[in-house]
C-alpha cells in the first residue's frame, strides 16, 4: 500500500516542473500557523486581487526551514511564495534561489514600510529578496504593583525616565531586589540579545568582516552589560528553554519584568492571565530594538512572479496588516496601519501597548544580521550561561566564546 | 515454449530444458518477492540511501541547499579536536550509566514481584508499562515542573524536610540525574515486562528443587532466577546500550536543542541534530553520526563477546544442573 502510494509521487518529482502545484493558475504559499490572517488567505484563494490567479495556502508545521531548504535543494515541490521567519539571513548564502523583488517593482511601496525592516530584507549584495511582514519592536515589560510596593518609580513615564541607560536599569534592579526580592529579568541572555537587537552594529558587517573582535564593539558592550546584570544579581538565572519555570516566575512575581517584543504582550497575557492589570511597559534603556518578525519571499521557480508580488503587497498593505493585527496579533510593519487600529483591553491597565510599540518602532535602528551570526551566536549564549549559572569568570568565558567562534568560522569558511 | 507447459509439473522439468526451468522458477517465486518488496523498497529509499549518502556527506561541506564541496577528512579532523563533541560523548555515557543500572535493577525486582501470586497482576503489568507509551512532550512538561529549581515538587519536598534545594535543571549533575530519572521512569516497565516473560519461561522444577533444598526467597532470586535470566539480562543490556547511546528525545524535550546550562544535557545524537538541523552543517552532522557508529560498534563487539562467551555457558550450566537434578 505504502509502496504503491509512493510511486506516483516519485514520478511527479521526475517531471520538469519544480513547483508544487501543476495548476497554472494556482500559486502556492507556504506559511506557518498564525503568520497570516485566515480571512485574507480565504479571499486570495478565490482570486488574488488585481490578478487572474488564485492562492493555495499550505500550513507547514514544525521544521519549516528544513522543509523549505529540502524542496529548494531537491528542486522539486517548491512553493511559489514562501514566508520566512526572522532568521532570513540563513538564506543569504543561497540568495540566487530567490527573486529580487526590487526588479519586479516592489520599491513602489517601499515608503509605506519602516525603513529598518525593509533593510533587514535586503541581502549583503543589495538584492531585496525578503518582503516585510510583521515586526517586533521591543520594550521593558514590568510589574507595576511590585515596583510600587518596593517604593520604586512605577508609572510607565517614571520607569522610562529612570532607566534611560543600562547602568540605571541595573541600579533600579538592585533596589528592586533589595526591597521586593524580585528580579528584573529571567536571564542574562535576555539582556544580551535585546542589547544587540537595539544596536545598529552587530557581529559582522555586510562583507562578513568580524566587528565583534574590535575592542568596545557592540557585542562586547552587550556582553559587559549582561555580565554586570548577573553580578548585580538582577537576573533570576532561569534559562530560555525552561518555559514552565519562566512562566511560573512571571506569574508569581518572582521575576517582575522582561525585555520583550510587541508579540510578547500576547504571550504574556496567555501564560500569566492572573496578573492582568499589573503589567506596564517602559521604554527599553538607550533605544528600542527589534526582535522577531517575518518576511515573504519568492523562490526562483515561482510560476508568476508579478502575481505573486501582487499577493504579497496586497496582504501586507497597511489596511490588511491592520486586519491581521486584529485576527492574529501580527504587529504591522507599515506605520499607516495604526491609523485604523485601536487597542481595547486592560491587561496593561490604562496603558495602550499598541501606541507604545508603534512609537517604539519609529526609533528602531537599521542594522545588518549576517548569516555567519547563526554559526557563533550559540557560543556566546553558552558562555554567558556559564557565567550566570556556574559562576565562570567572565573574561575567561568571553575568551572561550571568541575562541570557539573562531574555530567554527574557520570551519564554515567565513574566516580564512 | 508451449511444450514446456506441463500437466504434471515435475515431470516436465527435464534437465534438457534449463531455461524453461529457470523461467518457471521465477514465475513461481516472483509473487513472493513482490509481496515482500514494499519493505525493501521503502528501506532502500528511506533507510539504506540516507545511510550511504551520509557517508558521502561526511566528506563534504554542505549547508543543505547550496553547492556541496569536497573537504576530505576535514570534518573528522575537526571532530577529534571539538570539545563540544567530547563533552557530548562524556554526557551520553554518564547518563547511560546513571540510568541503565538502576533501571534494570528495578525492572528485575518488579518482574520478580509480578511473577508471584499476587492480586491484580494484570493491572500492575499495564500500570508499569504505561510510562513507555506516554507522550514524551507531556512527560517533559511534567518532569520540568517536578524538577524545577525554584518551583518544583522535588525541591519543595527537600526544603520541607530541612534539606537544601538542588538546582536540578541548571547544574551539570542535576541535569544528568533528571534525564536519567526520565529514562528510568520511561523504560523500567518495558524491561520489567521482558523480564517477566523470561521468568515465566523458567521451569517451575527449578524452584521446586530449590524449595526442597530449603532455599529462602532471596537465595531463590540470586541463585536460581538471576543465573537463568542471564541471556535475557544481556538482551536488555544490549537494548539499553543502544537506547542509551542514541539518547535524544529526553534531553531535547526537557532542555531544547542546545542541551541546557553548560551543555550538560547535550548527548551525541542531540549534538548531531543540533549541527545538522539548527546549524545546517550537514557534513559535520554526518561525521558525528559515523563517530557514534564507531562507538556503538565497539560496544556491540563487547556485548557480543559477553553473550557468546559466558552467556551460553550459564544457560548450558543451568540446563545441565537441571538435567542432573531432574
Amino acid at each position: 500500500m505504502l509502496g504503491a502510494g509512493l510511486l506516483p509521487l516519485a514520478l511527479a518529482g521526475c517531471g520538469s516542473d519544480p513547483t508544487i502545484s501543476e495548476d497554472p493558475d494556482e500559486l502556492v504559499l507556504w506559511f506557518w500557523d498564525r503568520s497570516a490572517s485566515r480571512d485574507l488567505l480565504e479571499q486570495a484563494s478565490q482570486e488574488i486581487p488585481g490578478t487572474d490567479r488564485h492562492l493555495r495556502a499550505d500550513v507547514i508545521g514544525t521544521s519549516f526551514d528544513t522543509k523549505l531548504r529540502t524542496s529548494l535543494a531537491g528542486d522539486a515541490y517548491i512553493p511559489d511564495i514562501t514566508y520566512i521567519n526572522s532568521n532570513n539571513a540563513l538564506y543569504f548564502t543561497n540568495e540566487d534561489l530567490f527573486l529580487d523583488l526590487s526588479e519586479l517593482g516592489a520599491d513602489s511601496v517601499k515608503d509605506d514600510y519602516y525603513e529598518w525592516k525593509w533593510n533587514l530584507g535586503t541581502t549583503p549584495t543589495g538584492r531585496f529578496c525578503f518582503f516585510p511582514l510583521d515586526i517586533g519592536p521591543t520594550g521593558y515589560f514590568y510589574r507595576q504593583d511590585i515596583f510600587e510596593e518596593a517604593g520604586l518609580p512605577s508609572t510607565p513615564a517614571e520607569v522610562s525616565a529612570a532607566i534611560t541607560t543600562w547602568e540605571d536599569w541595573i541600579a533600579l534592579g538592585t533596589e528592586l531586589k533589595g526591597a521586593a526580592d524580585a528580579f528584573l529579568v529571567n536571564d542574562a541572555l535576555n539582556v544580551f540579545e535585546e542589547f544587540l537587537n537595539a544596536s545598529p552594529e552587530r557581529f559582522f558587517d555586510t562583507d562578513d568582516k568580524a566587528l565583534y573582535l574590535r575592542p568596545d564593539s557592540a557585542v562586547r558592550q552587550a556582553w559587559d552589560t549582561s555580565v554586570a546584570a548577573v553580578e548585580a544579581g538582577v537576573t533570576a538565572k532561569i534559562p530560555r528553554e525552561r518555559d514552565t519555570d519562566r512562566n511560573a516566575a512571571w506569574a508569581s512575581g518572582r521575576t517582575a519584568g522582561n525585555i520583550g517584543a510587541a508579540w510578547w504582550a500576547q504571550v504574556l497575557q496567555q501564560s500569566a492571565p492572573d496578573t492582568a492589570g499589573a503589567w506596564r511597559l517602559a521604554s527599553q534603556p538607550v533605544r528600542p530594538g527589534n526582535s522577531g518578525g517575518s518576511f515573504a519571499a519568492l523562490p526562483h521557480t515561482c510560476k508568476d512572479p508579478e502575481a505573486a508580488l501582487a499577493f504579497i503587497t496586497w496582504i501586507n498593505s497597511p489596511e490588511n496588516q491592520a486586519a491581521a493585527y486584529q485576527d492574529e496579533s501580527l504587529f504591522p510593519s507599515t506605520p499607516a496601519s495604526f491609523e485604523d487600529l485601536t487597542y481595547s483591553g486592560d491587561f496593561y491597565g490604562d496603558q495602550d501597548p499598541l501606541a507604545f510599540f508603534s512609537t517604539a518602532a519609529e526609533s528602531v535602528p537599521s542594522s545588518f544580521i549576517s548569516n555567519a551570526e547563526t554559526f557563533i551566536m550559540g557560543k556566546f549564549v553558552l558562555e554567558l550561561s556559564n557565567v550566570e549559572t556556574s559562576g565562570k569568570d567572565s573574561e575567561a568565558a568571553w575568551n572561550d566564546a571568541i575562541g570557539q567562534a573562531e574555530r567554527v568560522l574557520l570551519k564554515r569558511g567565513v574566516f580564512s | 515454449m508451449s511444450t514446456a507447459i506441463p500437466t504434471r509439473p515435475r515431470d516436465a522439468l527435464t534437465p534438457a530444458d534449463p531455461t524453461a526451468k529457470r523461467k518457471r522458477k521465477i514465475r513461481e517465486v516472483l509473487p513472493l518477492y513482490l509481496a515482500i518488496s514494499p519493505f525493501y523498497l521503502l528501506f532502500a529509499v528511506f533507510g539504506l540511501f540516507p545511510i550511504l549518502f551520509s557517508i558521502v556527506l561526511s566528506f563534504m561541506d554542505w549547508d543543505g541547499m547550496g553547492e556541496m564541496s569536497f573537504v576530505g577528512l576535514a570534518q573528522y579532523k575537526f571532530l577529534l579536536t571539538d570539545g563540544r563533541f567530547w563533552n557530548s560523548v562524556g554526557n551520553t555515557f554518564i547518563i547511560w550509566f546513571l540510568s541503565t543500572i538502576p533501571m534494570l535493577f528495578f525492572a528485575m525486582v518488579i518482574a520478580f514481584l509480578l511473577h508471584q501470586n499476587i492480586r491484580f497482576t494484570k493491572f500492575y503489568r499495564v500500570a508499569f508499562f504505561l510510562p513507555n507509551v506516554t507522550s514524551m512532550v507531556a512527560m517533559a512538561i511534567v518532569f520540568g515542573s517536578v524538577f524545577s529549581d525554584t518551583f518544583g515538587l522535588v525541591n519543595s519536598a527537600l526544603t520541607a524536610v530541612g534539606l537544601d534545594a538542588v538546582p536540578w535543571l541548571s547544574s551539570p549533575w542535576g541535569i544528568k540525574i533528571t534525564i536519567a530519572v526520565m529514562v528510568i521512569w520511561r523504560f523500567t516497565g518495558y524491561n520489567a515486562i521482558i523480564y517477566l516473560a523470561g521468568l515465566q519461561s523458567i521451569s517451575t522444577d527449578l524452584y521446586d528443587a530449590a524449595k526442597v533444598d530449603g532455599a529462602n526467597l532471596s537465595q531463590v532470586f540470586f541463585r536460581v532466577t538471576v543465573p537463568m535470566m542471564r541471556p535475557i539480562i544481556l538482551f536488555t543490556v544490549i537494548t539499553s546500550t543502544i537506547g542509551g547511546l542514541s539518547l535524544f528525545t529526553e534531553p531535547q524535550v526537557l532542555l531544547g536543542d542546545s542541551g541546557g546550562a553548560g551543555e550538560a544535557g547535550m548527548t551525541i545524537v542531540l549534538y548531531q541534530y543540533n549541527q545538522a538541523f539548527t546549524q545546517f552543517d550537514f557534513g559535520y552532522g554526518s561525521a558525528i553520526a559515523w563517530a557514534l557508529f564507531l562507538i556503538a560498534a565497539i560496544f556491540a563487539i563487547i556485548n557480543w563477546r559477553l553473550v557468546s562467551g559466558r552467556g551460553d555457558d550459564t544457560v548450558r550450566r543451568a540446563v545441565r544442573t537441571k538435567e542432573a537434578r531432574g
